[in-house]
């Protein structure tokens, strides 16, 4: 009886112990794939970053029109956020050449899977950031426009117009991405209908102040000449 | 010859007679454009205060169709040197904007000016109570006889009109270009030969639609920066209609933009310019007396203190940190005590102009951000001058153009080191 349970001890150790020898090589093979990458990594973010601010990267950035970027990026610097981007992608490309060292198949069949799902997340990171360049984009308008006609609630317009367009752009995101996609519909019409409900109840308040506005300027209006016109202050 | 021996003129019996095309005529040495809605009797007597210059130079008269045939009909034809043409402006867009009506009139003249070999050009666009003589001997005369290169007008007007020029405007070009001129955009401007031939020859080598020269914003900028000779005229008492205080937004857009954008174009140029000069002035200025509406200075302060409120974001990314401290003090203020300082509102205004040129934000937004610190400062200067005589109100904006001056050095640091010299 005990020689019988020794030998199933003594089989289940060598058994636990050949597939931890077998498993050894692949964890090492990851952890110096992660090191060099990490190591690559940082070498291409410096060379890329110092590239980068030779080329005076960030002002050609505000010339070109992408003043906003410098709010995402980390310490304001649109060429730290690229090198960032660069490393991130190096060890993510060592984490994947690691986890190969295990099992060439699941590799491979990962390997497919995440390169198949890359067309989603790229897509849906362009409607995100679309979305967030408009939604930014019209909060400003609003926000001016409100200001400049004296609106009390015009920073609540803003608001509420900027997230109407982030949570439309999120659920077509998520839905890009096929996560949860009922889920997503039936989240993005309750928040919607959340959204449009508080629009609503700022213009009702605000109605009351449209009103006299809108009188006191149709009264001003008695005579063509009162059309827009900058140069009468010049 | 004045005006009233013009009205006493026999005049010739009126001929259905239509107006000729501005194509038709072959050459002038004078060219006026009248856009403003001047009456006809008025133009009957400036052509008969223009019949007066010696050497009779061939005069043409751009005027619409309706005012050109009546005009035609009392003074009795083209026969003489002064000839009246129909004019509507090539191009002229009214839908685009006033400013951009105005535009397409002064391309139009100028194009029709160098075609016809003319002397110079001047474009009456404002609505204004000329004195034809006058006019003739200080605003046309100097053109012809090439004492100078543009004539710049000056107006009589009541001290809450003309506000966005005497703010910014007229303060603004005088500290960059270094001349005091009271109405650098006009917008009766007149331009000598030399002048036209370079804002046309400029616009034929421009490319893309951008960067064509707008004439008014451009004429000043280009005689101060070329050197030539500039000299203001009293152009006589002018009517501006009432303001709408609460669509200033859309009015900085349009004006302040080319504004701007100039400022960028010619920065080589006023980057070397200190202090300022004053320019030749015939006439002396007529002050306007009678009784004038104070702008509504609480409702103003409420804008201002709603922008100081919500705008935070956005000023934030255009003024500096003590800019912004300033204007949450100034915020704080009651109604009678509100003073917004001169150099505050320099900087303010340079301030703007550099982000505009960085494109910190979208500009048409920029702009528009813009209005509750211009109502501000329109407060500020209500207060200010509310009791205050034509004189005090000359020197208090003498003050103001002297403080736009003395914080030129803060521009022109800020504009070649916007990142390092942040204050």
């Amino acid at each position: 009886m005990w020689y019988q349970v020794k030998q199933a001890l003594d089989q289940s150790t060598r058994l636990f112990l050949t597939r931890l020898a077998n498993l050894l090589p692949g964890i090492v093979a990851l952890i110096v794939a992660l090191l060099v990458a990490l190591v690559l990594a940082a070498i291409i973010a410096v060379v890329v970053r110092r590239l980068l601010v030779r080329m005076n990267f960030d002002e050609r950035l505000v010339q070109w029109g992408f003043a906003s970027v410098f709010l995402w990026s980390p310490m304001k610097s649109p060429a730290l956020l690229v090198a960032r981007v660069l490393a991130a992608l190096v060890i993510f490309c060592g984490f994947l050449i690691g986890v190969a060292a295990f099992d060439p198949d699941l590799t491979s069949l990962l390997a497919r899977t995440v390169f198949a799902y890359i067309p989603n997340i790229v897509g849906a990171l362009i409607v995100l950031a679309a979305g967030s360049i408009i939604a930014r984009f019209l909060a400003r308008s609003v926000l001016i426009g409100a200001v400049n006609m004296n609106f009390q609630y015009g920073r609540l317009l803003s608001v509420g117009v900027k997230w109407l367009v982030i949570v439309l752009t999120v659920a077509m995101a998520l839905e890009h991405l096929r996560i949860s996609a009922g889920i997503v519909e039936l989240a993005f019409g309750i928040m919607f209908g959340g959204v449009v409900l508080v629009f609503a109840l700022i213009i009702g308040l605000n109605s009351k102040e449209l009103l006299a506005k809108s009188l006191e300027r149709d009264g001003k209006k008695t005579s063509p000449e009162t059309v827009e016109d900058p140069l009468r202050h010049l | 010859m004045n005006g009233s021996e013009m009205q006493t003129e026999p005049v010739a019996p009126p001929v259905p007679e239509k107006a000729e095309k501005a194509e038709q005529a072959e050459s002038a040495d004078f060219v006026i454009g009248i856009l403003s809605d001047l009456p006809p009797q008025s133009i009957t007597q400036l052509c008969g205060a223009l019949r007066t210059i010696p050497g009779a130079p061939k005069i043409l008269i751009l005027a619409a169709q309706a005012v050109g045939d009546s005009v035609r009909n009392e003074v009795g034809g083209n026969s003489s040197s002064v000839s009246i043409a129909s004019w509507p402006p090539l191009g002229a867009d009214v839908a685009a904007g006033p400013l951009q009506s105005i535009s397409a009139a002064y391309h139009s003249a100028f194009s029709i000016g160098e075609r016809l070999g003319a002397r110079a050009c001047c474009v009456i666009a404002s609505q204004v109570a000329i004195d034809p003589p006058r006019w003739v001997s200080e605003f046309a005369q100097p053109l012809l006889e090439s004492q100078c290169d543009l004539v710049v007008p000056s107006y009589g007007h009541q001290k809450f009109q003309g506000l966005l020029n005497s703010g910014i405007m007229c303060p603004l070009t005088r500290s960059l270009y270094g001349k005091r001129i009271q109405n650098p955009l006009g917008p009766d401007l007149g331009v000598s030969q030399k002048l036209f031939q370079k804002i046309t020859a400029s616009n034929r080598a421009s490319r893309n639609d951008a960067a064509i020269t707008h004439p008014l914003i451009s004429l000043t900028p280009a005689a101060a920066c070329e050197n030539l000779r500039i000299s203001q005229a009293y152009f006589g008492s002018r009517t501006y209609p009432p303001p709408d205080w609460t669509n200033t937004s859309s009015i900085l857009v349009q004006a302040l933009g080319p504004v701007f954008l100039e400022m960028e174009k010619r920065a080589p140029c006023w980057q070397r310019v200190r202090g300022s000069v004053s320019i030749p002035a015939a006439g002396p200025r007529v002050a306007v007396s009678g009784d004038e509406a104070t702008p509504d200075v609480a409702r103003m302060i409420e804008s201002f203190q709603l922008g100081v409120r919500d705008l935070q974001e956005i000023w934030g990314l255009v003024l500096p940190p003590a800019t912004l401290l300033e204007l949450r003090k100034l915020a704080r203020l009651e109604a009678q005590q509100f003073r917004m300082g001169d150099e505050l509102w320099a900087r303010i205004v340079y301030d703007f102009a550099l982000a505009h040129r960085l494109r910190t934000i979208n500009r048409d937004h920029l702009l528009r951000s813009m209005a509750p610190l211009y109502l501000a400062w329109v407060a500020s200067y209500a207060n200010e001058v509310k009791t205050a005589g034509s004189a005090a109100v000359d020197q208090r904006l003498e003050r103001l153009c002297l403080a736009y001056e003395t914080t030129k050095a803060y521009l022109v640091s800020r504009w070649r080191w916007p990142d390092r010299f942040n204050p």
